[in-house]
């Protein structure tokens, strides 16, 4: 810390450990006495570390400055290919539940790999590896029971 | 002393066995597949396999996860040395002068040395895990509910020892994971605590999918963040992939030297083979009698930094297995396999589970002789493989983390909770947050309640109990040792990365902690 300024990202960071002690310990003083106890001291040991966090980045600010630090943390960010991404990923795990673990995958794969343009050969060879691996190592030898998905069932 | 080579003796016919063997070879190539790619880790891997170990005996799912341990660390070394970037923080030191050696048309040599160094380095490893695992394990027998209490607060300590650049942020990681441990029902009433109106969540945190979600969604999102660009190509390997009998003998007392080292690097909580690699490398440097050839492709420097990361292995073992601390990631996602095992390290591996820990022992020494045959024939293909597109990975990773959450309990929640770690991992991680410590902090903080409680219960809810025995004293200082430790472990890191690059014009893409987790 010594010659480090404050960053705006580090408020963050102090405001997210305090928003998760209060919802928290508002839950466990709901809690039946008994069992708040232990709960209640992993909260204030959290809130007591999150609070010396911020005396030594309150102490950085008076000495060094303060700065946003988003444009170190975020760094050569591009956006529109992380939030694509992490659509797809969310729209996948929620589609399971209705197009069935196989088709769900596949659609994902294949759309997201077009969209980070991957030559059709490579994303062609790469949905069949990982469709492979997914039912020889997780179907047959684990014997894991995909989910088929609501719209079959209907179908049915 | 007749009775324990006698259960070493069976170990290893234990880990003789087909899918033992079988296993091995599919565990040291995966480990070595996913080393050799820069942006991957062992870690990860190790967090992305475990499921698939689930309806393995344990002591092949265990041999399973300790391949590919040894398969990454080793694997970092191929895609150092040929195309310039370490593919984990492991080999960082490797590629200073690996890559130089390529540069030379001496990519053959720098493999194999850095192949057999990783095996030499390995296999002596396996020895201080026969030798003082077992005798580390018999202490625990004297460990009650006070001093196992202090046992896991020492391992939480180690968190500050996995912190990245701030102390206090490891903490706050280490303490928001106690916090996330909570979840659940109360171990000694059966109440729920915090479970937010989901059923699922009485029975607690799943930590195998907050482990892929922590270790493995969240690099995809670090990967899908950056500008995806085409990897370098891989250096040609035209040379005799071999060392002639002197080269061989120039660095037999390097890898000694490295052995050791790594060796206590790995027992150390906290350190692990990022460390290793530089001290391995600097201690190479100080000793070798053509210092001149550092900077410019010295088989010592490269031998010197494998054969300490590879070292780091068994050791790192040995507090994981007895004291049930993983002092680092890759040993902390190891033990979340054993717990799913429904083992407990401790005495019982070296007494009730003896045929089962000597296997998995046996299995870590042939793993070594696998990592060797499979490093040596293989390093053209692996370095092929490391110039796979990030937009490659991206796509099938985050299957395989689905995948492999949904497969633990057949059930969509632990996929959503995976998915929750992992944007909360990626989150941690872009704010200098440590993910390792709230695994740790997840593994840990059951043991810690669950044994706090039980002394309460004995001693009537006295604290004095928490203080009586010469062990908790001892355990004690151990957690203030623990909480200083970083401060010292930062200075060595520096100091030996400093040492390293002096005197070379390098330009390492050194892969930090953060990076590799």
């Amino acid at each position: 810390m010594n010659n480090d300024k404050m960053k705006w990202t580090d408020i963050g960071v102090v405001a997210f450990m305090y928003i998760v002690c209060g919802v928290f310990y508002y839950k466990a003083v709901h809690l039946n006495e008994e069992i708040q106890s232990y709960p209640k001291f992993t909260i204030i040991l959290l809130f007591g570390l999150t609070t010396l966090y911020l005396l030594q980045i309150l102490l950085a600010a008076k000495k060094n400055g303060v700065e946003s630090g988003v444009d170190k943390v975020f760094k050569g960010f591009q956006p529109a290919q992380f939030f694509v991404s992490l659509a797809a990923v969310v729209a996948y795990v929620l589609l399971i539940n209705f197009l069935g673990f196989y088709l769900a995958t596949a659609l994902f794969l294949i759309g997201l790999l077009l969209y980070l343009k991957v030559p059709y050969l490579h994303t062609a060879i790469a949905v069949a590896v990982i469709l492979a691996l997914v039912y020889f190592a997780f179907a047959r030898f684990l014997g894991v029971k995909l989910p088929k998905g609501l719209i079959f069932k209907l179908l049915r | 002393m007749l009775e324990t080579l006698g259960m070493m003796g069976a170990g290893f016919l234990n880990a003789l066995t087909p899918i033992n063997l079988l296993m091995m070879a599919a565990g040291v190539s995966m480990g070595i597949i996913i080393g050799c790619m820069p942006g991957l880790s062992a870690a990860m891997g190790v967090a992305l396999m475990l499921p698939l170990t689930f309806t393995m005996k344990a002591e092949t799912g265990l041999i399973v996860l300790g391949a590919i341990y040894c398969g990454a660390i080793f694997g970092g070394s191929i895609s150092a040395i040929l195309i310039h970037t370490p593919g984990t923080p492991a080999s960082a030191a490797t590629a200073i002068e690996g890559y130089q050696m390529t540069l030379q048309g001496k990519a053959g040599k720098a493999l194999f040395t850095a192949c057999y160094a990783s095996f030499w380095g390995g296999l002596l490893s396996c020895i201080s895990l026969y030798f003082f695992a077992p005798l580390l394990g018999k202490l625990t027998l004297k460990f009650m509910s006070a001093e196992y209490f202090w046992l896991s607060i020492f391992g939480l300590t180690i968190i500050a020892g996995v912190a990245g650049k701030s102390l206090l942020k490891g903490l706050m990681s280490g303490a928001l994971g106690l916090l996330i441990s909570t979840i659940g029902m109360d171990p000694l009433y059966g109440y729920d605590r915090f479970t937010f109106g989901v059923d699922y969540l009485s029975d607690g945190i799943n930590v195998t999918a907050a482990l892929i979600g922590l270790f493995s969604m969240s690099q995809v999102f670090i990967l899908a963040e950056k500008k995806i660009t085409e990897r370098a190509r891989a250096a040609k390997v035209n040379d005799k992939m071999s060392l002639s009998r002197e080269e061989r003998k120039v660095i037999r007392p390097t890898i000694v030297r490295s052995w050791l080292i790594g060796n206590i690097v790995g027992i150390l909580p906290g350190a692990g083979a990022s460390i290793a690699c530089f001290l391995g490398y600097n201690t190479a440097k100080q000793f070798s009698k053509s210092k001149g050839l550092f900077g410019k492709g010295s088989i010592e420097g490269v031998a010197g930094s494998e054969a300490a990361n590879n070292a780091v292995t068994g050791g790192s073992l040995i507090p994981t297995l007895t004291l049930g601390i993983p002092g680092e990631s890759v040993t902390a996602v190891l033990m979340g396999g054993l717990i799913i095992q429904g083992l407990t390290p401790g005495p019982e591996l070296f007494g009730k589970y003896a045929p089962m820990t000597y296997t998995f022992f046996a299995g870590f020494v042939l793993v070594q002789f696998f990592m060797l045959g499979i490093g040596l024939l293989g390093c053209r293909g692996f370095a092929q493989i490391s110039r796979l597109s990030d937009a490659i990975l991206i796509p099938c990773v985050s299957v395989l983390c689905v995948i492999g959450s949904y497969a633990i309990h057949r059930n969509m929640v632990d996929v959503y909770i995976m998915l929750i770690f992992g944007v909360l991992g990626y989150l941690m991680r872009k704010l200098d947050l440590n993910t390792a410590a709230v695994v740790l902090a997840l593994i840990l903080g059951p043991i810690g309640e669950k044994n706090l409680l039980k002394a309460l219960t004995i001693s009537g809810g006295s604290i004095g109990i928490l203080f009586q025995s010469v062990v908790s004293w001892v355990l004690i200082a151990l957690c203030v040792v623990g909480i200083l430790s970083p401060i010292f472990m930062a200075k060595m890191e520096k100091k030996a990365e400093a040492d390293a690059v002096s005197g070379t014009d390098e330009d390492v893409e050194v892969l930090t902690e953060e990076d590799s987790v």
